[in-house]
């Protein structure tokens, strides 16, 4: 009623002043925004099965709040709001809230509309709708819901009207944060690296791409129409807050694309590749102060509710206060309480936040966390860089590190919570439960289909409630065809960004300076690492020079693919053929344009990988010997195959080459001994002697080549091989038999150590 | 930038040009998030709390003085738990309170009265705002001229209002019930916007008047130390720059960050040079230094409480100790709606916080991951460490400070917050 008054009376001001027609706003002058209230993502799951990813308290103010004072505080008018799953928890929020409630007088928007999309899959099938609602007049602020960020957008407003005025196709600008060279906790929390390819004069992005430390390609491929551009930088250090300032036309091209789903891996490469079509230009403010950052995942999260306790994001601190009914103020230690806290004495609290009506008990710990509102923590408790939302109790003497408690969740007394645990809404946890740390604790009420799990006792204890709640992974981000290990959502969904346990290759690092294009494959497991992503970004530039002749990309697809077929047609019991899977290989190959190289390394890797597979017990844990006697001639036809295309001619060289493979192939296996892996090479070279595909000029041509000891491994690899190589060069010995060699290895060991 | 792009972000300026569209509450929200948000911050917050007090008084439904009381104090109270940090903001609600209670009182006076004439004195003698005590001020150049010209507007305004009961004398006189209550309400209404007017013009002169007397502190040939000079003690040293030739050296905290274009308070610098004023920039470290050669330390505070105790800009207080051990005079220059009738809290003498990145860049993830940053905005100076209080009312002391602070406040609402207690 009285908004409608104010309204009235805007109108009534305009009238009453029209000399001055610059000055007064006109209708599209104000400030529309967009927020995607969901994301498609699974990333927050078991918490958002029951709640929105936007209504999940971020240092205990739902995430939502943040994006609309924001948009408030930056003087937005209109919102218009997308929902997705839970829109009706969204549209109940925002209705009950006193202060952005659309009938709310106090609201500082003049309209805040909700957009239901029945059949929305994606965040392009959001923008797809609003293109066809034409609620959009002018320029709008395109935002995630789950936002937080003090910057002022004036001046980049100021800046893309500029260039849109000169320019009518400069369409959208993005609001990025630097984060700097060094190691940055935002920088790690996001898991995909985007990659910018940014025109520093005019802060044009001329191309984007995302890398993640799973990918076995370490490098990203220059358009070579980049080249065109005087100057441009490669920036992977910057934060993408998901900001964008678009003009009408941005989403007239997302119409066009009906198959983009997200905005920055669809849309923004997809527009930018095709740029000589489109001709439309998207630019990149780069901000070097002001916060930007968007809760994706649990590891921003984390990241944000530690920004936002240590005061980056100011006012976004908690004693701003900016929810109603909220009464943090800034005590000792760098901490925050809200009113009716009770902590007793000889408890210590420090650079937390802790909620109205929560009690802590005695003697106890509480360091970098945030705790809700009526939450009971009991006596010689410990909490560490955690978040417990409202309601918990907390037993006396329990330990919680850096973990997610959600609501109401009651843990038991000499409980301990490891980190990265994530406990969701309502689950209790019996006295004394040492939850373990590996496999990460996710104990949910709910199974992912929403059923009533079945508790599992042994899990949560005599007295819990809660099961384990498996992952499903189907992140929108991840692509289907991929193999599940190398989807980088397994890098998103926990709390703790860890690479341990996962495949990470690094072996572009090592191959540098190599003229061999060797390039990871899925099984090659080398630990550590944690950095790559910072020598990404040297190694792109370094690869600059190199891009044209780079058909690394091709390799990659065509890798997995072939690797997968050849060793499927190896399992396969029932067909003594190989015809087929060679003609599909061969097709592969073509449609692929692959290399010899890639083509040799493929069937390395598949012949290797199968004979392995026969070693395991499960499929009857066959000597070496006879694993790669079954693996290689198993199949009619085979032996040929790998004669004819993988090494592919008599030349000495070649044979080396598929030594070399064979080799590392090996090296990549998971779960196999570098002992047992060096008697399956030799077992498999001896194989291949036989069957004719190598000579014994080759076998000792690649046992001299250095390569193939140039790692430690890959020499202790080759030396398991040195019988069968001394054999050959002797060349008129009978084939010993494996207690012989096994012997004779021995006794090699024992010279070697003289 | 070209007119024809207008600014989205809300600031004081547009809240206090849409007050006259906007609902009352709404107004009130929008300061109160403004508040929160920091987009009115420093010197604008007593500003702003006028203003929207103001809107309280015209806007909002009373039909006694204790109905706006209560209208005001809950206002005020909003305002000041918004801004714990901002203490100028429950200076201004008290004054308020207090202009309303000294209306009412005359209110009351004038209809006991009954008499036309009689209430025309007593308009005219006491509604001049408590704060001017010729007794305690020496020297009152501007503002003496300045208040009699409002109060003839005043007066002329109050002929009028106080007429109206004056016409029914019958029911004036006896039963202040039924229509005597609407006269008075009105009247009262705008005699208290018209006082708020006043604080209004206070707060708009006082940076000037507290300038005039410039030229009587600063000597020629004075070295003048000013710590993070604030619009008040620029145009203070401006003013001086005109009479005397001295040396300003500025102290700032901050260090330069690597996007300004100009050294630190260039604009400043600029036109005391112009006026012949040498200037000299100091790093706060090498404050202790240059004291030796320092005749006085100026300051402008935030806010200056019952003990004579400051809120200031931090870094501040190493110039304060440095100065008192070296004996020379520290010299703080603040309004006098400034002057809080409380002590500080704990929180004032701990310092607020800021965004720690005005010294680490968030950029710096090392930094940002290892350290602990806290950046305090703002100091305590304990009273000792100040030796005069030069306001628009002229120079006092720390002894004088309680009897500014009962002509300005009632002691009733001292405790405003207090009265309404939790909501």
């Amino acid at each position: 009623m009285s908004k409608q008054g104010g309204k009235a009376g805007a109108a009534a001001g305009k009238a009453k002043k029209p000399a001055k027609a610059g000055a007064d706003e006109k209708r599209e002058d104000v400030l529309q925004a967009v927020i995607l209230a969901d994301s498609f993502q699974d990333r927050f799951k078991p918490f958002t099965l029951e709640r929105p990813r936007c209504l999940l308290p971020l240092a205990n103010v739902p995430v939502i709040e943040y994006t609309l004072e924001f948009l408030a505080s930056n003087g937005v008018r209109d919102v218009f709001i997308y929902c997705g799953a839970h829109s009706e928890d969204i549209e109940r929020y925002i209705h009950e809230s006193p202060r952005w409630s659309p009938r709310s007088a106090v609201s500082p928007f003049s309209s805040l509309e909700f957009i239901r999309v029945s059949d929305a899959n994606s965040i392009g099938d959001f923008l797809r709708d609003l293109d066809k609602r034409n609620l959009i007049t002018a320029d709008f602020v395109l935002v995630h819901g789950d936002l937080v960020s003090n910057i002022q957008l004036d001046s980049v407003l100021a800046k893309h009207r500029a260039r849109r005025e000169a320019n009518r196709d400069a369409c959208m600008t993005m609001v990025l944060r630097s984060v700097g060279e060094q190691p940055h906790r935002a920088a790690t929390a996001r898991g995909i690296t985007p990659v910018f390819v940014v025109d520093p004069t005019t802060g044009r992005c001329l191309q984007y791409e995302e890398t993640h430390p799973l990918q076995s390609e370490h490098y990203v491929n220059l358009d070579p129409a980049v080249f065109s551009h005087g100057q441009f930088e490669i920036r992977s250090d910057l934060v993408d807050c998901g900001l964008d300032i678009c003009t009408p036309e941005v989403l007239a091209l997302w119409s066009e694309s009906f198959d983009y789903e997200l905005p920055r891996k669809n849309f923004l490469h997809g527009v930018l590749k095709d740029w000589e079509l489109n001709g439309k230009m998207i630019y990149a403010e780069i901000m070097d102060d002001g916060y930007g950052a968007r809760a994706s995942n649990l590891q921003m999260y984390d990241c944000i509710s530690k920004d936002v306790l240590e005061r980056w994001a100011l006012p976004f601190v908690p004693d701003s206060n900016l929810v109603h009914g909220q009464t943090y103020r800034a005590v000792k230690g760098a901490s925050y309480v809200e009113d009716h806290v009770v902590v007793e004495r000889g408890s210590k609290v420090a650079r937390s936040a802790v909620g109205r009506g929560t009690e802590v008990g005695a003697g106890s710990d509480i360091s970098g966390s945030i705790i809700g509102r009526r939450c009971k923590i009991g006596k010689n408790v410990k909490i560490e860089d955690s978040y417990i939302w409202d309601d918990a109790v907390i037993g006396d003497g329990a330990t919680v590190i850096h973990s997610v408690l959600a609501d109401s969740v009651v843990v038991g007394s000499n409980c301990r919570i490891p980190a990265g645990s994530l406990i969701s809404y309502n689950v209790e946890i019996g006295r004394g439960v040492q939850l373990q740390s590996t496999p990460t604790a996710r104990i949910s009420l709910l199974t992912d289909e929403k059923q009533l799990a079945k508790t599992d006792v042994a899990l949560v204890g005599a007295g819990g409630k809660g099961a384990l709640y498996e992952v499903v992974l189907d992140d929108e981000d991840s692509d289907d065809e991929e193999d599940e290990s190398r989807d980088p959502a397994v890098l998103q969904s926990g709390l703790i960004y860890s690479l341990a346990g996962l495949n990470i290759s690094t072996s572009s690092i090592s191959t540098l300076d190599s003229d061999d294009e060797y390039d990871s494959d899925d099984d090659a497991s080398l630990s550590g690492a944690l950095d790559t992503r910072d020598r990404h970004f040297d190694r792109t530039r370094d690869r600059l020079s190199s891009f044209t002749s780079d058909d690394a990309s091709k390799p990659d697809t065509f890798h997995s693919d072939a690797v997968n077929g050849l060793v499927d047609a190896l399992r396969a019991d029932d067909n003594e053929d190989f015809d087929s899977a060679k003609l599909e290989f061969m097709g592969l190959r073509l449609a692929n344009n692959a290399s010899d190289g890639a083509m040799r390394r493929a069937i390395a890797v598949a012949f290797v990988r199968r004979a392995a597979e026969l070693l395991s017990p499960e499929h009857g844990a066959l000597e070496p010997t006879k694993a790669a006697e079954r693996a290689i001639t198993a199949k009619k036809g085979a032996p040929r195959f790998i004669g004819d295309v993988a090494v592919g001619g008599e030349a000495v060289a070649q044979q080396v080459e598929f030594g070399l493979a064979l080799q590392r192939a090996l090296l990549g296996v998971r779960d196999l001994g570098s002992a047992r892996a060096g008697a399956l090479l030799a077992a498999l070279l001896q194989q291949f002697y036989g069957l004719d595909v190598l000579d014994e000029e080759g076998i000792v041509a690649w046992w001299a080549d250095k390569r193939a000891g140039e790692t430690e491994e890959m020499q202790r690899l080759k030396e398991k091989c040195r019988v069968l190589v001394e054999w050959l060069e002797n060349a008129d010995e009978e084939e010993s038999d494996e207690e012989e060699e096994s012997e004779e290895e021995e006794e090699e060991d024992e010279d070697e150590s003289d | 930038m070209a007119p024809s792009q207008p600014s989205h972000t809300p600031n004081l300026d547009k809240l206090i040009k849409s007050l006259r569209v906007q609902s009352l509450e709404a107004s009130i929200e929008s300061l109160i998030f403004l508040l929160k948000r920091r987009q009115v911050k420093g010197d604008e917050c007593a500003r702003a709390t006028a203003q929207i007090l103001r809107q309280v008084v015209a806007k909002s439904k009373w039909h006694d003085v204790d109905q706006l009381l209560s209208r005001v104090q809950s206002a005020g109270l909003r305002l000041t738990q918004a801004a714990p940090h901002e203490p100028v903001i429950g200076n201004i609600v008290r004054r308020v309170l207090g202009l309303i209670r000294d209306e009412a009182c005359e209110d009351r006076n004038a209809d006991d009265l009954g008499s036309e004439a009689a209430s025309d004195i007593q308009s005219l003698a006491p509604t001049a705002p408590p704060p001017q005590k010729p007794a305690l001020v020496p020297i009152r150049p501007a503002p003496s001229i300045l208040t009699t010209g409002l109060q003839v507007s005043k007066s002329m305004f109050n002929l009028l209002s106080v007429a109206d009961p004056g016409d029914t004398p019958m029911t004036g006189a006896s039963t202040p019930m039924s229509q005597a209550q609407p006269a008075s309400v009105h009247a009262l209404r705008s005699e208290v916007m018209d006082g708020i007017e006043e604080i209004l013009d206070e707060i708009h002169q006082a940076d000037d008047q507290i300038a005039s007397f410039a030229d009587i502190q600063i000597h020629p040939g004075d070295y003048v130390l000013v710590y993070q000079p604030s619009r008040t003690v620029e145009k203070f040293l401006i003013k001086a720059a005109s009479k005397r030739r001295f040396t300003v050296i500025i102290g700032s905290l901050d260090p330069p960050s690597p996007s300004a274009t100009e050294a630190p308070y260039a604009a400043l610098r600029k036109k005391l040079n112009a006026a012949g004023v040498q200037t000299i920039n100091l790093a706060s470290n090498g404050l202790m230094a240059y004291i030796p050669r320092v005749n006085k330390v100026i300051f402008g505070a935030k806010a200056v409480y019952q003990n004579g105790g400051l809120l200031v800009d931090s870094g501040s207080c190493i110039a304060a100790h440095a100065a008192h051990e070296y004996l020379k005079p520290v010299i703080v220059l603040c309004g006098v709606y400034k002057f809080c009738p409380e002590d500080p809290s704990d929180e004032v003498s701990q310092g607020a916080l800021g965004n720690p990145s005005s010294f680490v860049s968030y950029g710096n993830g090392q930094a940002v991951n290892g350290l602990e940053i806290e950046n305090t905005v703002t100091d305590y100076i304990p009273p000792e460490l100040v030796d005069v209080y030069l306001t628009n009312l002229g120079p006092q002391t720390r002894h004088h400070l309680a009897s500014i602070l009962a002509d300005h406040y009632k002691t009733e609402d001292i405790g405003f917050s207090f009265q309404l207690g939790e909501p």
